[in-house]
């Protein structure tokens, strides 16, 4: 859809003078482009049905869209800046805050880089557990966005039932760590809870349910003829421009870059394990539906083998076990809860940095912490998967038709808050 | 060729399609399974892992006040009350976001998580727990199983994903 | 022995009264508009694994929910943008209902039970039922936003789309008939002993689908599109001129519903032969059956998919819709000339 030959005057679109202002700041329907042709101008979000916490500022001639801004910072809540007032450990509960669905993912690359410069090293039982809920995480986070791009055509189904099955998974995730999204349950040197009682039992179970469900998914929604016309060949990117624009994610991999995180940087247990990463090469909106289908299903392989292989050992760095009074040690034994030495209030790096990447469900995080020796870091730079993919609002729907912009939507799965951190 | 692409060029298979999605639905439309949870009469027994309200054990608390310091959102605070020598942690629930931090550095486990996480209060005052008796130690209950609501038990289940079974 | 009332019962009960006011008219469309709403909502619900609404009358199922919304829609105040035209802006809801309703003085509700008799009910229904999209197109015109603009668009578009397949389809059932009375084409299936559907069962196909186009039901609620124009057309309207607008679809679907029964299903004639001759007025029981099931599958739709795109629906409609009309006119024709 995206035609070649615009490309150049992706620049001349923006508001410049004569663009969209008139004297007093009022609005018309009608705005002008560079050469002056008259373009329909339409404000989707922040007060809409399927913005999101944002804002889309459509320019249409006739049902053609011309330009599509997306019009981040509804949700900016200053992670970077309130990073560097709090002790490394609070921030663990902030950073989850950016993309409350993912909660694991999005902390994870954080805590290693942490771990990095204490020079610790979470146990390989910390590291498999660390991997159950990630990919439990991912699957959540691939079923939100599921249900969202359901909605965006109008599909109540879908959406309800993708909700519905993620809850599923929220009540695994609520049984490892104790809470429903913000687990906060990866901190420096291990996981806070072991493996409770059965619950292996239980996730075996809800994998086999997901997988049955899965086919349904494809009966009523994914292979829907209706879905189909809407997805096939729709928001096309090419394996160029995917790379060209730094796409990270389902949308990479959908359009036939094989690039994942979790292979790329060999963290948690991934290594030891046997998936595979999905790659699609049409690039359209339908092949990132399928990626993510593709993904879930082999995160459920990869559950299974976490399950399966899951050592025996400590779920917490010696280190750090060591600082806390033998009777409480036995009541981590006993619990599988961890206890908390006070000094942990105040980690300490030395000075220096260290950056760590991870894969999202939406797609790579970055961190890069830069330490002074202090208690709270100097500066943190998080770079989230749904920022690196916001340009695609603009790239896709560029010669897309109006009623493909939602479709777009759903099917980049962006997520708002992420973006704006 | 793809699933996709056959239902694109062939109107035949695309009509079967239809079919199937329509039969699919059907299929749920008769089909017996819920997944909601009809709240206020049913409650579901979030069980003892879950980190819900938290309960000071006044008696084990030596006030070493770690957890006032590891709180994220400064929502514990250590509060010296009239007539007492020793100060207390007390919590603000418009701050808390329930990472649990607290509970998990305490060296005496004088804090715990408590099974109950639906709680509405009057004002904002009220949402602040000072260590007062039949405050911050108080025992929660869940004020919709108070009304008579049903505890209900979260199963897994390969056919219907959670069970929902009266205790 | 004359009661008091009796005058007036002889009066309800007359034809040019009952038909267009009673049934299938006025106030068993609301019931049906009342019940329709619920009952989508609860099969959507229960495809969706959830109750739907419940909690207003809860032994019921939630039944009473939608009185319950009529009557906040009653009591919600309407607010009249300032940049609105406010005559076209408060009349169109109410003209878009009464258009919607005329169609019920034609539609014979039993044999020879029509409010207004005449030998060309089928076109008239279908004419009345097409001076709709002009009022909402006047209704985005008048309320002056961006997104009932596009609505407006929209629904001009959809209109050339379902139209012209809507009509010729119609009229290729009419063909074989030999008419263009609602109420002969019934008597002709009676004498034939088989609905319209095996007769002809391409114009009975495009004619559906047609159908959920002109209603706007999914997969076809292009013209409110949610996700992209909020409400469409109706987006400035709150309050009763909202409920207004809203249930005309539903009642348009019901007519053209009651339009399809009678041409296609044999209208008031039961299954099984000879039924009819115990009651009579068991052929309004009957009629009224088969279009509720009808109704109910159409709205059932809504758990089962998403929406086409407005391009998609046009071609459709013209690449699809027309082709297959217009086969089926042959068909019919077909049938003629065979002597079948």
């Amino acid at each position: 859809m995206t035609s070649q030959g615009s490309r150049s005057s992706e620049t001349d679109m923006g508001y410049g003078p004569g663009t969209i202002k008139e004297p007093g700041f009022r609005y018309r329907p009608m705005g002008r482009d560079a050469e002056g042709m008259e373009l329909y101008e339409i404000f989707i979000g922040p007060q809409h049905p399927a913005s999101g916490h944002m804002r889309i500022v459509v320019r249409l001639d006739g049902d053609i869209i011309v330009n599509a801004d997306p019009d981040i910072g509804y949700v900016h809540r200053t992670m970077e800046k309130l990073s560097e007032t709090r002790e490394y450990l609070k921030s663990i509960p902030l950073f989850e805050r950016a993309t409350i669905i993912d909660s694991a993912n999005i902390t994870w690359p954080y805590v290693r880089a942490v771990e990095q410069m204490l020079g610790v090293e979470a146990p390989l039982r910390a590291k498999y557990l660390r991997t159950l809920l990630a990919e439990i995480n991912r699957i959540s986070s691939h079923l939100y966005g599921f249900g969202l791009t359901g909605i965006f055509i109008n599909h109540s189904t879908m959406y309800m039932w993708s909700f519905g099955d993620r809850e599923i998974w929220v009540q695994l995730a609520e049984e490892l760590t104790g809470a429903r999204l913000t687990h906060t349950y990866i901190i420096p040197g291990g996981v806070r809870r072991d493996l409770p009682q059965g619950f292996k039992e239980k996730a075996l179970k809800a994998i086999r349910y997901m997988e049955r469900r899965l086919e349904d998914y494809m009966k009523i929604f994914v292979y829907n003829p209706v879905t189909v016309a809407r997805f096939r060949e729709v928001g096309v990117l090419t394996k160029n421009d995917a790379s060209r624009l730094g796409i990270v994610g389902p949308n990479l991999r959908a359009s036939g870059v094989h690039y994942d995180a979790r292979i790329a940087e060999k963290y948690g247990a991934y290594p030891e394990l046997d998936f595979e990463i999905p790659v699609m090469e049409e690039g359209d909106s339908l092949a990132r539906l399928l990626v993510r289908i593709e993904e879930i299903k082999q995160s459920m392989r990869i559950i299974k083998q976490v399950l399966d292989k899951m050592p025996q050992g400590p779920f917490f760095a010696d280190k750090y076990m060591r600082l806390i009074p033998p009777a409480l040690r036995k009541h981590v034994a006993e619990t599988g809860r961890i206890k908390l030495p006070g000094a942990f209030i105040r980690l300490k790096p030395p000075a220096g940095e260290a950056v760590a990447r991870g894969e999202m469900g939406h797609g790579e995080v970055f961190y890069h912490i830069v330490s002074t020796g202090d208690t709270k870091p100097y500066r943190v730079r998080i770079i989230t998967p749904a920022f690196r993919n916001v340009v695609l609002f603009r790239h896709l729907t560029r010669g897309a038709r109006f009623m493909d912009l939602p479709v777009i939507y759903g099917s980049i799965d962006y997520f708002p808050p992420e973006g704006d951190r | 060729m793809s699933i996709a692409d056959r239902i694109r060029r062939n109107p035949l298979y695309s009509l079967k399609m239809h079919a199937a999605a329509i039969a699919t639905g059907l299929r749920y439309l008769f089909a017996k399974p819920r997944m909601t949870v009809r709240y206020p009469e049913y409650v579901i027994d979030l069980g003892r892992n879950y980190r819900g309200m938290i309960r000071l054990h006044k008696d084990k608390c030596i006030s070493c006040s770690l957890c006032a310091q590891v709180c994220p959102a400064s929502a514990m605070k250590m509060y010296k009350l009239p007539g007492e020598k020793k100060m207390y942690p007390g919590i603000n629930y418009q701050r808390c976001i329930f990472c649990g931090f607290c509970v998990d550095i305490c060296p005496v486990n004088a804090l715990e998580h408590t099974p109950v996480h639906d709680i509405a209060e009057e004002d904002m005052e009220g949402m602040i727990y000072l260590p007062l008796p039949g405050r911050f130690d108080r025992e929660w209950k869940s004020p919709a199983e108070e009304e008579g609501g049903r505890k209900v038990k979260v199963e897994f289940d390969e056919e219907e994903g959670l069970k929902h079974e009266p205790e | 022995m004359l009661g008091p009332l009796d005058p007036l019962i002889n009066f309800i009960l007359e034809p040019y009264f009952f038909s267009p006011f009673i049934y299938p008219g006025l106030t068993i469309g609301l019931v049906v508009l009342l019940t329709l709403i619920w009952a989508e909502r609860k099969m959507a619900a229960k495809v969706q694994l959830r109750y739907g609404p419940l909690y207003v009358s809860k032994q019921i199922g939630g039944a009473l929910q939608m009185i319950a919304d009529a009557l906040r829609f009653f009591f919600q105040e309407p607010i009249i943008p300032r940049q609105v035209d406010k005559i076209v802006f408060l009349a169109t809801p109410a003209l878009a209902l009464t258009v919607t309703v005329l169609p019920f003085i034609f539609i014979p509700a039993a044999p020879s039970y029509v409010g207004v008799a005449v030998s060309y009910s089928l076109p008239l229904v279908l004419a009345l039922g097409a001076l709709i999209p002009v009022v909402i197109i006047l209704m985005a015109w008048g309320a002056n936003n961006k997104f009932t603009l596009v609505g407006g668009i929209r629904e001009a578009f959809m209109t050339v789309g379902y139209e012209v397949a809507l009509f010729i389809s119609a009229f290729a059932a009419a063909l074989y008939y030999k008419t263009l009375d609602l109420s002969v084409m019934v008597e002709k299936q009676a004498s034939l002993g088989l609905p319209g559907i095996i007769i002809n069962p391409i114009a009975g196909f495009v004619f559906f689908v047609a159908m959920l186009m002109a209603s706007s039901k999914l997969p076809f609620d292009i013209v409110e599109g949610e996700q992209e124009i909020v409400a469409g057309p109706f987006t400035e309207y709150s309050g009763i001129l909202y409920g207004l607008v809203m249930g005309a679809s539903y009642l348009y679907l019901y007519v053209l519903m009651l339009v399809f029964v009678e041409m296609f299903l044999s209208g008031w004639l039961p299954v099984i032969h000879g039924l009819g001759s115990i009651y009579p007025a068991l052929g309004g029981v009957m009629l009224f059956v088969k279009t509720y099931i009808l109704l109910l599958f159409a709205v059932f739709l809504r758990g089962v998919y998403g929406r086409y795109r407005l391009d998609q629906a046009l071609s459709l409609g013209w690449r699809r819709l027309v082709p297959l009309s217009l086969i089926a006119a042959l068909w019919s024709f077909g049938l003629l000339i065979a002597g079948v």
